[in-house]
């Protein structure tokens, strides 16, 4: 059975160098696919270096207690990535959060996407693109959501915002989904 | 549906080079190691200032307790024991007022720098991932 992250951070701080190692083994992957669709594919290598030294320099100040460990450590590459669009003037995630409306909470996927639709993004390549073409703060719910399986509480916490609001981006990016996925061949 | 659309999702995951994590591995490992020398280098310089005011303050200190008696006091202890007991709450006043106080303070916080930093550096140079 795989040790838990908290484990690990455990045995590092009690002087186990080699858990850092695997906590960076096991994350590489995740936070890649995450930062890659922000920053593309040429800058993810820094963004994680980057994000891998701000762990190193302050998993001393994680608290097990507050939060899990993933949540932590997407907040932490989110930030990154913030900065990182930020010096190159680029679109940031919070330049798009005015004025934000909730939708209802008992919205079901169901409705959001016809099976015209879901055959289309069956084309691994159509989804990605797709997803570039989504606006940053919507992508991010997605791929949180979706391929990190985390819930809406969650991905609240590394937004930094209300779990409705999470829920409201998670419609819409489902909507948007939806119209780029059936008026694209 | 919604396990139809994590499905999907995770057939589009983006896979990083197979030797990424090891070569972030690798820079924090050197972070790690600059950031030990450093703090090594920050301790030793510490240390040895503080040694070095050390020396003169400890000199100081032993001219003042010479000066205001206390060596005189002390010997009176080991000499006539007799009176000792007699007055010993004069005797202990008087050795206590002879004992250069300030002095000592500063003595005794000299020592304490100069410890911490030497097991500081100490520390710092023997970290574990420096032999990574």
């Amino acid at each position: 059975m795989d040790i838990s992250d908290e484990d690990l951070i455990k045995k590092y701080l009690n002087g186990n160098q080699e858990s850092l190692k695997q906590i960076i083994e096991r994350y590489t992957p995740i936070l890649y696919n995450f930062a890659v669709r922000f920053v593309g594919i040429d800058n993810t290598p820094d963004i994680l270096q980057d994000v891998f030294i701000k762990v190193w320099k302050n998993i001393y100040k994680f608290d097990v207690s507050r939060a899990h460990f993933k949540t932590w450590v997407f907040t932490i590459t989110r930030n990154t990535i913030t900065d990182y669009l930020r010096k190159k003037k680029m679109v940031v995630f919070s330049s798009l959060d005015k004025g934000e409306e909730y939708f209802s909470d008992n919205i079901k996927d169901e409705s959001i996407l016809p099976d015209e639709a879901m055959s289309k993004l069956e084309d691994k390549e159509f989804l990605n693109k797709i997803l570039l073409e989504i606006p940053e703060k919507y992508r991010e719910v997605l791929i949180l959501y979706y391929q990190e399986e985390m819930t809406f509480a969650q991905i609240g916490q590394i937004l930094n915002k209300p779990m409705n609001t999470v829920k409201s981006y998670h419609y819409r990016a489902m909507l948007l989904l939806k119209k780029i996925a059936l008026h694209q061949n | 549906m919604e396990q139809s659309i994590k499905k999907l999702f995770k057939q589009a995951v983006y896979h990083p080079e197979s030797r990424l994590s090891g070569d972030i591995w690798r820079i924090v490992c050197e972070r790690e190691k600059r950031a030990s020398l450093i703090s090594s280098w920050i301790y030793g310089t510490i240390g040895v200032v503080s040694f070095a005011i050390f020396i003169p303050v400890v000199n100081s200190l032993m001219v003042q307790f010479s000066q205001s008696g206390f060596y005189q006091y002390l010997s009176l202890a080991f000499s006539d024991l007799g009176s000792i007991s007699m007055y010993w709450q004069e005797f202990m006043s008087s050795l206590a007022e002879a004992i250069p106080t300030t002095s000592l303070i500063f003595a005794l916080l000299l020592l304490f720098i100069f410890l911490v930093s030497l097991k500081r550096a100490f520390v710092n140079f023997k970290s574990p991932l420096l032999s990574i």
